[in-house]
């Protein structure tokens, strides 16, 4: 089944697709300008419990908080 | 005939400073753009018998208003009427750079020119780029380069000369969207069109920034076309959104992915799959929650060692050849004025200016290499939890523990943090952290009055300078700087060996800097402070200036059981932090005379006030150098009342509990 769920909720090793980002407009505009839109794929190479996720997008590798991954939807692959 | 001028724009990390320093050389300058504190620099190359300006706009992802970079960048490209953008594309991220270009292209300049950096590294990923056809598609020239290693830069400089002379005369492609998009943005433009407004931007480029909301875009129509106006368009979109059931930038944002997706695959072959290289192995140890704080350590160690080991004795060296100048100069003057001016003024402020030079220079010299090593930003990974609860991101902490070694190049680091907000803040709590001048004060105190316990004391005062510090970053962070915590997401770069010219030009630019913009403050602060302890008559008569003032102040640092000449100590203390011991030796006749005049209590409260009660004149000049002086001024007395009022706390609970 393909599940829309948190990207926080992935693990090492799996990919998804970006649906949706909830949050204010800095908060968007941040996403969107490094990679991370609706539509992008994106893998996710390290989640450590307590630090941030790693994620491979588009050729770049970003660290990305806890929180934030919290709030990016994705469509597991 | 004016010089044409060159315009560089570009994602952070893409190559711009190498690509800038092949192009121009030596021959840069360095300065802010005007009214705000973003760095801008400016150089010149020659071809073909002819000098371009090229000016470096900020590296940023995008050209919001979000950010002041990015306002910067995009306030030039429209206003500024560069003759040729060079827009730098990272070979190795093409999908999220071109996002940039896009937006450049969205303001409808023609005369674009991609440099298509970091080939070398895109080969070894298996990326193969048909740069013919990535120029047909995207209607504009592209060279490919490797501007670590000097490929392409020529052929940059050819292709510049010809777009500028309008030899080459490029077409770029208008980003598109979905049919339902491109209505708004008709329907948007037909309600702007034919003003005053559109003649001086391109109308298309206003109806996309408005439908994503854009602050300075919306005070354009304000101020064009009033309220009524913005407030139908504006209606006009929220309907739009209501419709859509999501915001209309983040519409805008993946449908220019989805357009860009769909030109790449016209010139682009990825033929080795993403897969785990060296830069990801090392990372599972660097960024790791526990091995990855002990290799922070570790690295923290080698630069503290490295920069001061080597640059507090090079710093007495050079402070102990001026003295000795100094001194050789002093019997060859006659008029006692003049001797006084030249020897402790003049000579002992440029001495105190160069002196700091070993040091900021090698502080640059780390922190560039950290920087290109790709370091940095897992140094704001691992931090970035713990400094957030102080409201600073996780590469503040470098600032902060360089400030044990020295306050100056410490100022200087904050330079590393990406938001003028965060700067601010780091720079404001810094003086608190008690650098090696205060070091010596406090080991003295603690050495002479607390025989038993003096190391015990001396980590005291350590760690209550670092909880003022942590707690004042959390005050300034919420009361005194405007702008929201920004979210965290970081890109981590592979780590790369750096190139050594660019590291050691970097660094050599940052140090002449310092040494231009701080030796004017250092250098007059100093004559002015000899003034003061030299008119009417010398310290020790009791009636110089310096002392007068130390007998004004008396009464308010009786407060906290201190005395007039604990005032004149910390008046001399402003230029130095370890004058403050020798001044009070100098006033009470000697050091052992001053530690039977001062009980235990009283001494700590001296060893405190000294470690909080002001920045010394050299870090004073290094916070109006990396803000402003206003910022300097609001930072000196909030120390002074943060001194006092720990100081006098600190006495009365002594007293209190009996000591
Ligand atoms: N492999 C490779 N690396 C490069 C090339 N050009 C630059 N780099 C490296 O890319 C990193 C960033 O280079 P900079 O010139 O500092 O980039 P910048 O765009 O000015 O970066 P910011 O200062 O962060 O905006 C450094 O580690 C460079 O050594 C290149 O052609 N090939």
């Amino acid at each position: 089944m393909n599940m829309i769920v948190p990207l926080s909720s992935l693990q090492p090793g799996e990919r998804g697709v970006v649906v949706d980002i909830r949050g204010g407009p800095n908060f968007r505009n941040k996403l969107v300008a490094v990679g991370l839109t609706p539509g992008v794929t994106l893998h996710v190479i390290e989640a450590h419990p307590y630090g941030p996720m790693v994620l491979f997008v588009g050729g770049t590798r970003l660290a990305i908080g806890r929180g934030m991954a919290s709030r990016v939807f994705v469509r597991r692959l | 005939m004016a010089m044409k001028v060159v315009a560089l724009a570009g994602n952070p990390n893409v190559g711009k400073t190498t690509v800038f320093n092949a192009l121009t050389g030596m021959r840069q300058h360095v300065g802010n753009w005007p009214g705000v504190t973003v760095e801008k620099k400016e150089g010149v190359f020659e071809y073909k018998g002819e000098r371009f300006l090229v000016v470096d706009l900020p590296g940023t992802y995008s050209l919001t208003a979000h950010s002041i970079d990015e306002l910067v960048a995009r306030n030039f490209l429209l206003n500024g009427n560069p003759d040729v953008i060079v827009n730098i594309v990272d070979a190795t991220s093409i999908l999220r750079n071109l996002f940039l270009t896009m937006e450049i292209f969205d303001m409808g300049l023609k005369n674009v020119v991609i440099a298509l950096n970091k080939m070398d590294l895109a080969e070894k990923r298996g990326i193969k780029i048909d740069i013919r056809k990535m120029a047909e598609t995207l209607g504009v020239p592209v060279v490919p380069m490797s501007a670590k290693e000097g490929v392409g830069i020529e052929e940059l400089k050819e292709t510049v000369y010809n777009v500028a002379h309008g030899k080459v005369r490029p077409n770029p492609v208008t980003p598109t969207y979905d049919p339902d998009v491109e209505r708004e943005i008709r329907h948007i433009s037909m309600a702007l069109s034919q003003t005053e407004l559109t003649e001086r931007y391109p109308v298309r480029w206003l109806a996309i920034k408005l439908l994503q909301r854009d602050d300075e875009v919306m005070k354009l129509v304000l101020r064009y076309l009033g309220e009524e106006k913005l407030k139908e368009i504006m209606g006009h979109i929220g309907e739009a959104e209501a419709k859509y059931g999501r915001a209309m930038d983040l519409i805008l944002a993946s449908q220019k992915y989805e357009f860009i997706d769909n030109l790449m695959h016209r010139f682009i072959r990825y033929t080795k799959s993403e897969g785990i290289n060296l830069t990801d192995q090392l990372d599972r140890l660097l960024i790791h929650p526990l091995y990855g704080f002990l290799a922070l350590g570790i690295v923290f160690y080698v630069v503290f060692k490295f920069v001061f080991a080597i640059g507090l004795p090079l710093q007495g060296v050079l402070d102990d050849s001026f003295s000795a100048f100094g001194e050789w100069l002093a019997p060859h003057i006659a008029s006692e004025t003049l001797r006084g001016l030249l020897v402790d003024g003049i000579i002992g402020g440029v001495g105190a200016v160069l002196s700091f030079f070993p040091l900021v220079f090698l502080l640059f010299l780390s922190l560039s290499v950290l920087e290109d090593v790709g370091y940095m930003a897992r140094v704001a990974v691992l931090m970035e939890k713990l400094m957030r609860k102080f409201g600073l991101p996780g590469k503040a902490v470098i600032p902060l523990i360089l400030g044990l070694g020295c306050n100056v190049p410490a100022v200087m680091a904050t330079r590393t943090l990406d938001e003028e907000r965060d700067r601010l803040v780091a720079m404001f709590v810094n003086p608190f952290i008690p650098c090696s001048a205060r070091l010596s004060v406090i080991s003295f105190i603690s050495g002479a009055f607390f025989a038993k316990h003096h190391a015990l004391v001396a980590v005291s005062v350590y760690l209550l300078a670092i909880v003022v510090a942590l707690l004042s970053a959390r005050f300034v962070s919420t009361f005194l700087v405007k702008g929201e915590e920004t979210p965290f997401v970081i890109e981590l770069p592979d780590y790369l060996i750096p190139s050594w010219k660019t590291v050691l030009l970097h660094s050599w630019e940052r140090s002449k800097e310092f040494v231009q913009k701080a030796g004017t403050v250092i250098l007059f602060g100093s004559i002015f402070i000899w003034y003061l302890s030299n008119y009417p008559l010398p310290v020790g008569t009791g009636s110089s200036y310096a002392e007068k003032i130390g007998m004004f102040f008396e009464p308010y640092m009786k407060l906290m059981s201190l005395d007039w000449k604990a005032a004149v100590s910390l008046l001399f203390g402003i230029i130095a932090k370890e004058n403050v011991i020798s001044t009070y030796g100098i006033l009470y006749g000697s050091a052992d005379a001053l530690v039977n005049a001062m009980t235990p209590l009283q001494a700590y409260v001296l060893a405190v006030v000294t470690t909080l009660y002001i920045p010394c004149i050299a870090t004073i000049a290094a916070i109006r150098a990396e803000s402003n002086w206003r910022w300097a001024a609001i930072v000196t007395v909030y120390m002074i009342f943060v001194a006092s009022l720990v100081g006098i706390t600190v006495w009365h609970l002594g007293s209190v509990l009996g000591y």
